[in-house]
Order: C-alpha cells, then structure tokens, then sequence
C-alpha cells in the first residue's frame, strides 16, 4: 500500500495566464492533521486539487507515497480508492438526477467493495436520518448535502482525504459533529487529512501542521501550536490577530494591514506580501524571499518562513 | 427609552412560521448583535424592521420613536426605509447596481437627505472618507466590478449612513469577505460610533465576533429570541440552555484539544412543525414536562430576559 505522505517539488500551476501557484516545495507528512489557510485567491484549492492530480502542473511535481500523482491519476478508479477529495461546494458535487441512496452507494459499486454497513454508521454519527436516501440533493440543506458529501468520501476509508473548507457554511452546532467524524477516522486509519479553512479556531483545535499561503506561494509551515503562539511571517501575525475570540475583554487588536491583498494576476515584484507588511524595508520591494528554515526561531524545529526580516528572530 | 421596540412578530406563509412572535428592543445608540443559526429568523426580522418581507404575512407591532411602523401604508413605510432605517446586505457584489458608478449610486442616497448637502459631489467624497477608502474623489468614477469585495462593503456602508439614518441594520456584513478584510471592516463599525449617533442592529452566526463588537446580544432560535442582555453578561454566565449550548460549540484555545467537540444534538423544528412549548424542548438537556407550556421571556434583571422558566 502506498505511503500516504504528499510531496511537492516546485509545482506551478496556471489558468492560462495567471499563475495560481508558483514554486511549491512542500511535504504533507503522512498520519498528520494539516491545516491550510490564507485569502481566498491564494490557492488553496488549487494545492489540494493539485494533489488529486485534477489541476494539471506547468512545472515541477506532486508525488503521493513516491509516486507521481500525474501517474497514479491515470488509474482513477484505483487512485479513488487511496486519495479522496471533500470539495468545497458539497452540494454541486452532488449529481442531481440521483437519490441520496444511489450517491451513497455509488463509490463502493465502483470500487467493488461492501461500504454499506459504514454509510448507515456514518449517516448515523452525522445526525442524518435514514428518510434522506430517498431525496435527491436539491431537497436537501446546504449542511445535510456537505455531510451526504461527507459519507461518500469517508464511506471508502481513504488513505488520504483533503477536505476544502469542510465547515464553511456550517453552523456552530453542527459543525463539531463533522468535525469528531473526520478526526475519528483519522486516528482509526492513521490517515494523512488535509484541511483548508478560514475558520482559525478549527483549524488550531484540529490540525499538529500548518500551511500559509499569500498568492499563490507558500509562506508559511510549521507545528500549528507552535506557529499560533509565535507567528514568524507578518501576514500570519495580522491573520491570526484578527482570531475573535469568545471572550468581551479581550478585543481585536487586529494588527494593521494596508490596503488589500493584490491581484493574483499582477503579483507585486519582490515579497508578494510587501504592499500590506506593516514592517517592509526597501529590501522586500525588489528581492524575492526564499521559503527558508529559520534558525533564529528559538526551539522551533521544523518551521519555515519565507521572509527576509521574520518576526520573533534574533 | 428604547429607539426600537418589536413585540409579538409574527411572519408566516401558509403553515410555515418564520418568525413566532418576536419581543426585543434596540436601545439609543447601541449596538446590538443578533445571533442564531440558518434559518432561525434573523434576515426575516431585518427585513420586517424594513416592511419587506415579500410573500410572507406580518402580525405585531415594531414600533419606532412613537410611531408603529406596522400601521403605516405602503408610501408612508417607504419614507422610512433607506432615510430613517438603512441596511448593509451580507453580499455587497449583489447589492451594488452594475450599471452605475459607486459616485452615482452614492449621491442618489445623499439627495433623499433632508435637507440634502449643498454640494453632493463633496458630501460623496466625505462618505467614502469616513469608511476608510484611499483616493475617494476619484473613487467616485469607479464601477462596482472594478472594487474588491471589501471595497465594496464599505461603499455599502458609506451609503447606508449617507442618509444618516436612526437605524443601520447590517446583515452578516463580513461573511463573504476574507479575515483580515473582515476585521478592517469590524474595526470600522467600531469607529464609525464616533460619529454615527444612530444604533445599530448587526446580525451574525459568530460569537466571537459580536463578543467584541456589540453592546447587547439577542439569541434567535426557531423564529424567537430566546435570551437577550448585556453582551459580556450574557457570554459570561449565559441563561438559557440553547445560548449555554450554542456558547460550548464555540472552539478557544483554552479547551481540551483531546476531547470531542461539542455540537447540538437534534434539528431545529421546521417552519411547518408547531411545538406546543418551548421551541428548544426537543433539543434540550434539561427539558422537563413542564417545558410543554409556552416559554415567554421573563426579566431576569431590567436589562437581561430569558425565556425558560428555569433560568
């Protein structure tokens, strides 16, 4: 069986023009929780389609296991049964001429398998009663057509699983439900989840690893404990003050950004984040940073910043 | 005394209720965050404090500074509507006519004012001043298509209070808009108090947020409000079980990372279901016989009601 580590080397990935991710070197280890955030347009999704090889990459590669997924795509249906995607627009993923039964029986039929027993467990777990499998996706809430999503993907016990903003949409009360089930499973099966998310306070409470993205690049990795308490990159330091947090006392002290972030179709030279750091030197206008180890980042093994003035280092 | 009092909303269509006989007040000058999940009601009051609420039903009395709104002909109603009370949509790409320049759409609301500024062209210049847009003046010639969705939902909001109205109502206004925009847009709400005398109605799913924005919380649930107070009141020691339960799903970096996270068990009863009782009962931990009785909010102290006999 493959190993469930996803590798990138230099992967670029472009919409005609537009480069939507530039120079990712990036390993997802296998077994771990990873959390993605950054704007939307930084490419997110375009990362975790990447690695279900459905973006094809102008440069550079994804590996799964050691294998390119470019090569392990070409056998879909084998590849389905290693590496599923929860994508964000759970209800469009839907096809709408089919029942909810006949959506959740679908993926074991293709792979040959008996997933039934572990769809009536999970409808259950998920609070979706048994009177759904006659409806069809348009009769169904936004919530109740993520979690029929849900039980599809998880139905086939992936090895992998990148869920694109799983809670978007969801309300509070429902959303720790999804949450125990992906993470049940996780543990279960040791499974390699990758989950991208502009909800900061999922993604701290689920994920050991953390990705930032800015435009397109990655710009920030490390232990997610680690990195909430001690943001390196200035765009994570203003991303994570702007965390509301259940508390009256404490107010936001969101730290002050310029502006907007830039289009991702006219990228600024030099640092892409410059024309919003509260802390640019005429260094970051001209001179592309690396995504580097930082060794001044006391006891913080196995973080990288891609800055050339990080925060919090000597 | 109070700017708004609502008192026993009702709105339905058919056998569906939307809203089941809202009580809440908005106070002069304050903020007040009003929280529930999908479906509870929250736009449909928006819209209600409006006289829009299309195809469905109305029955209650929202009155304003003296006159009950309720009462009013179509024509009266409109003299209200974007002068005295305007609304900030979650969606500002949609709420911006495309066909016109944000200068455009802008001196349109500042000429409903009465007396109207002398010179509109200024008046729209200082509006996108006051909410915090670079190069306002040439702004002004910009299409809605060339603004970013932040932009744009501080042009929304720069309209709204272009008729310095006595009621903003601002519903979920950053959802749609990325967190570090969001918090330049909270962050403005929070210094536009300054200057804007009026109070505001901000509806949201988040807790956190309205924790840090509102002066009172109203919590929605099933088309009722089922606790209203003091926000740090009501975050810090919450009343009625659906808020305490709401409160727990609530995800900070002082829990048990090990522990499940919390959730609400059950759904909340459809439009068409018509509970005899409490609207949370089915759901609720605590539930006894007795909660088969209608639960009406009751004060706890002059400022704080709850609506469960057992708070």
């Amino acid at each position: 069986m493959l190993e469930g580590v996803i590798a990138f080397e230099h992967a670029r990935a472009r919409f005609g023009t537009v480069t939507v991710l530039e120079n990712v070197s990036l390993v997802l280890e296998a077994g771990v929780v990873t959390g993605l955030v950054g704007e939307s347009g930084s490419g997110k999704t375009t990362l975790l389609r990447a690695a279900m090889g459905l973006v094809p990459l102008a440069a550079g590669s994804v590996a799964l296991g050691g294998v390119a997924v470019a090569r392990l795509a070409q056998d879909r249906r084998r590849f389905a049964a290693t590496a599923q995607m929860l994508p964000q627009d759970a209800a469009g993923s839907l096809s709408p001429r089919l029942t909810v039964r006949a959506l959740l029986e679908e993926p074991g039929r293709i792979q040959g398998r008996d997933t039934w027993p572990s769809v009536v467990a999970l409808m259950a777990m998920l609070g979706l009663p048994p009177v759904l499998l006659g409806r069809r996706p348009h009769q169904l809430s936004g919530g109740q057509a993520r979690r029929v999503a849900a039980v599809r993907a998880l139905s086939l016990e992936p090895r992998v699983l990148l869920a694109d903003e799983p809670t978007a949409g969801l309300d509070v009360s429902v959303q720790g439900g999804l949450l125990n089930v992906l993470l049940d499973q996780q543990r279960a099966l040791r499974q390699t989840l990758v989950v991208s998310s502009h909800n900061l306070n999922v993604v701290r409470r689920i994920s050991t690893a953390l990705v930032v993205m800015v435009l397109g690049e990655v710009v920030e990795t490390g232990p997610t404990a680690s990195v909430y308490a001690s943001p390196a990159h200035p765009y994570t330091a203003a991303l994570l003050s702007t965390n509301p947090v259940l508390d009256p006392v404490r107010r936001i002290v969101a730290l002050p950004l310029r502006g907007e972030m830039p289009s991702v179709l006219h990228p600024p030279a030099g640092c892409r984040f410059h024309t919003r750091c509260p802390q640019v030197q005429p260094r970051c206008r001209t001179e592309h940073p690396n995504l580097a180890q930082n060794a001044g980042l006391a006891g913080n093994a196995g973080r990288q910043v891609r800055c050339h003035y990080p925060l919090g280092s000597a | 005394m109070n700017l708004v009092e609502i008192d026993d909303l009702h709105a339905w269509y058919g056998e569906a209720a939307v809203l089941r006989g809202v009580t809440l007040s908005i106070g002069r000058g304050r903020i007040l965050g009003l929280v529930g999940e999908s479906g509870s009601g929250k736009s449909t009051l928006a819209l209600a404090l409006l006289g829009m609420t299309v195809g469905l039903e109305r029955r209650g009395r929202i009155v304003m500074d003296g006159t009950d709104l309720e009462r009013l002909d179509e024509r009266e109603r409109a003299t209200w509507r974007g002068r005295r009370i305007a609304m900030v949509f979650q969606d500002p790409s949609s709420a911006l006519n495309p066909l016109f320049t944000i200068g455009t759409q802008l001196m349109d609301v500042l000429r409903r004012r009465d007396p109207p500024p002398p010179d509109l062209r200024q008046a729209a210049v200082a509006a996108l001043q006051a909410v915090e847009i670079a190069d306002p003046a040439q702004r002004l010639g910009a299409y809605p298509y060339m603004l970013s969705g932040g932009m744009k939902q501080r042009v929304m909001i720069a309209m709204a209070l272009a008729a310095a109205p006595d009621l903003l109502l601002a519903d979920e206004p950053t959802t749609a808009l990325d967190a570090t925009i969001e918090a330049g847009i909270v962050r403005l709400f929070q210094t536009l108090r300054q200057d804007f005398q009026g109070s505001i109605l901000f509806i949201s799913h988040q807790l956190g947020l309205v924790a840090q924005l509102c002066d009172d919380i109203a919590i929605m649930y099933a088309g009722a409000i089922v606790e209203h107070g003091p926000a740090a009141d009501v975050i810090a020691a919450p009343r009625h079980p659906y808020t305490q339960a709401l409160i727990a799903c609530e995800l900070d970096d002082r829990q048990d990372a090990s522990a499940p996270i919390a959730s609400i068990a059950g759904d909340v009863p459809a439009p068409t279901d018509h509970p005899p009782g409490c609207l949370f009962a089915a759901r609720c931990p605590l539930a006894e016989p007795r909660c088969e009785t209608p639960q009406m909010l009751r004060a706890m102290t002059p400022e704080w009601e709850v609506a469960c006999w057992k708070a």
